[in-house]
């Protein structure tokens, strides 16, 4: 036992031993942490930052946090040990990760943040965030029309601990409550889920049969309400979503989903690989920390140029 | 003696008013914790007169020209008279001046407005918002002075860019006429973002007068 605990003892200050030793080995490293890649527009910012990286010549080291804080900091820690020259992260918590960057700050490893921001500054070089509450106002402006300003609708909210299923959530009704004669029926979480859209819209429809619209905080959840739409017969019914996955570009395209906002998920992880490039070879910072990224609206008129979260001109 | 207690009274008063001094740091302490929480209605109306009114009519241009160099160079025209964030992915926003005639009005909409000709051939130039709803945030990212971040976060940022167009709502757009506008003159001086291939600007009013016909 005693031995045991001893030779554990010894295995990890080798490792630590090791770890530090690496950075010498590593001198082109880019970490890019993101949530988990089931989603595909995290994918996507993994694809672009990692495509962009090897084009400077770049190593990357390719991890997921699964939304998760502390596999989040070990990440970081993983990270730091590799020697890393620079972290692109699609954090997971604003107040949460705000720890984790620091650590990453203190131990000389820069922080580039997509996707998601942080309630600091100073601790991030940069921040390049989805401008979430501006798309979602967007998509909820063209919701609105699209229901000719009344009628009975439903939200499908996303995964409540994450704080962009608020900030989308309260971007639509920040649009939408601003119309008296639109009723909101039933508002409930799927969690981002396509299988718990299907379900809890079938469940809705049920006991709610007269409604119009349906309002979804993500595409994958819009793409669940569709199906159970469409299987109950219900092709007159309003389908708004929010992402811009291709899913969505080609429901859109077939007459079912009617629009949804694109995030531009593979060109701001390739803005921020530029940044930390730029910040590891000549030591220069963007002129501001953070930076928003604009959402597009998506609808039949331009579903043809959009392709893997980017809208061609 | 006298010098004694009168030290002692000197001492007494000072602890006093040092324990008085504390409770009113505490009391003070919440009221600022309370003015400090975040107040983007205030914010908007103490600088709308001060600060916003005079820089939009000191940055815009007659509409005519914004648009016409906004057509060719929007980075010309943005320098002259546009703002957007240094970072980020933000269109140009443009202050106006607009002199013209309304040529059709949809009041039935939530969101209103009005479509003017500013050069005189009766066709629709310009598409001005006049509320109750008012689509975008034209008006707070044609400012130089605002900034993301000086923002805590996207939420407070965006709630920030609405409380301007709840501003000009209550202060300008409830108190306009919604019958028998087609035909009407109007001033307006307001903003309106870079508009997509195609579309009319859509233009917020920081100030608006409707005339007669």
């Amino acid at each position: 036992m005693k031995i045991t605990r001893r030779m554990t003892v010894v295995g990890f200050a080798a490792m630590m031993a090791a770890s530090v030793a690496m950075p010498a080995f590593a001198a082109d490293l880019i970490a890019i942490i993101t949530p988990s890649h089931d989603n595909p527009f995290f994918k996507a910012e993994a694809v672009g930052a990692d495509a962009k990286a090897r084009e400077l010549g770049y190593e990357t080291l390719i991890l997921v946090h699964d939304d998760d804080a502390n596999k989040q900091s070990q990440l970081i820690d993983t990270a730091i040990g590799r020697g890393a020259k620079a972290i692109i992260l699609d954090n997971a918590g604003s107040e949460a990760s705000i720890a984790a960057v620091q650590k990453a700050k203190d131990a000389g490893v820069p922080s580039f943040l997509i996707d998601r921001e942080i309630n600091a500054t100073g601790v991030a070089v940069s921040q390049i965030v989805s401008n979430n509450y501006q798309g979602a106002q967007l998509g909820a402006e063209e919701f609105v029309q699209l229901m000719g300003e009344k009628g009975n609708y439903v939200e499908l909210l996303g995964r409540e601990a994450d704080l962009n299923a608020g900030i989308r959530s309260k971007g639509y009704h920040d649009v939408i409550d601003e119309y008296p004669d639109l009723k909101m029926v039933a508002q409930q979480s799927a969690n981002w889920s396509q299988t718990e859209g299907y379900s809890k819209m079938e469940t809705i429809l049920q006991a709610n049969p007269d409604i119009q619209g349906v309002i979804a905080g993500n595409d994958t959840m819009a793409m669940g309400a569709i199906a159970a739409l469409q299987a109950a017969g219900r092709n007159d019914v309003i389908v708004v979503g929010f992402d811009g996955s291709n899913d969505v570009r080609d429901s859109i395209k077939s007459g079912g989903i009617k629009a949804t906002v694109l995030q531009p998920a593979y060109a701001q992880a390739q803005l921020a690989i530029q940044q930390a490039h730029d910040y590891i070879t000549t030591g220069k910072a963007p002129a501001e920390e953070k930076q928003l990224m604009d959402c597009v609206l998506i609808t039949a008129d331009n579903a043809d140029k959009l392709e893997t979260f980017a809208l061609s001109e | 003696m006298a010098g004694f207690s009168a030290a002692c009274a000197i001492m007494l008063a000072g602890a006093l008013a040092l324990g008085g001094c504390k409770f009113v740091r505490t009391e003070d302490e919440q009221k600022r914790a309370a003015a400090g929480a975040f107040n983007p209605e205030r914010l908007v109306a103490e600088i709308w007169d001060t600060k916003v009114v005079p820089y939009l009519e000191e940055r815009a241009g007659p509409f005519e020209d914004v648009a016409a160099l906004a057509a060719g160079d929007p980075d010309a025209a943005g320098a002259k008279y546009g703002h957007k964030e240094k970072q980020g992915n933000a269109p140009w926003t443009f202050a106006a001046r607009i002199d013209g005639t309304i040529v059709a009005a949809e009041t039935k909409s939530r969101a209103a407005y009005v479509d003017v000709d500013v050069d005189g051939d009766s066709k629709a130039d310009v598409r001005v918002s006049i509320g109750p709803a008012i689509r975008g945030t034209a008006i707070r990212d044609s400012l130089d002075f605002v900034n993301f971040n000086e923002f805590k976060n996207q939420i407070e940022w965006a709630q920030y860019g609405k409380s301007f167009n709840t501003h000009v709502n209550g202060a300008l757009l409830e108190k306009l006429p919604r019958e028998g506008l087609t035909g009407r003159s109007i001033k307006a001086t307001g903003a309106y973002p870079l508009p997509a291939g195609g579309q009319l600007p859509q233009f917020v009013p920081a100030t608006i007068t409707i005339g007669g016909s």
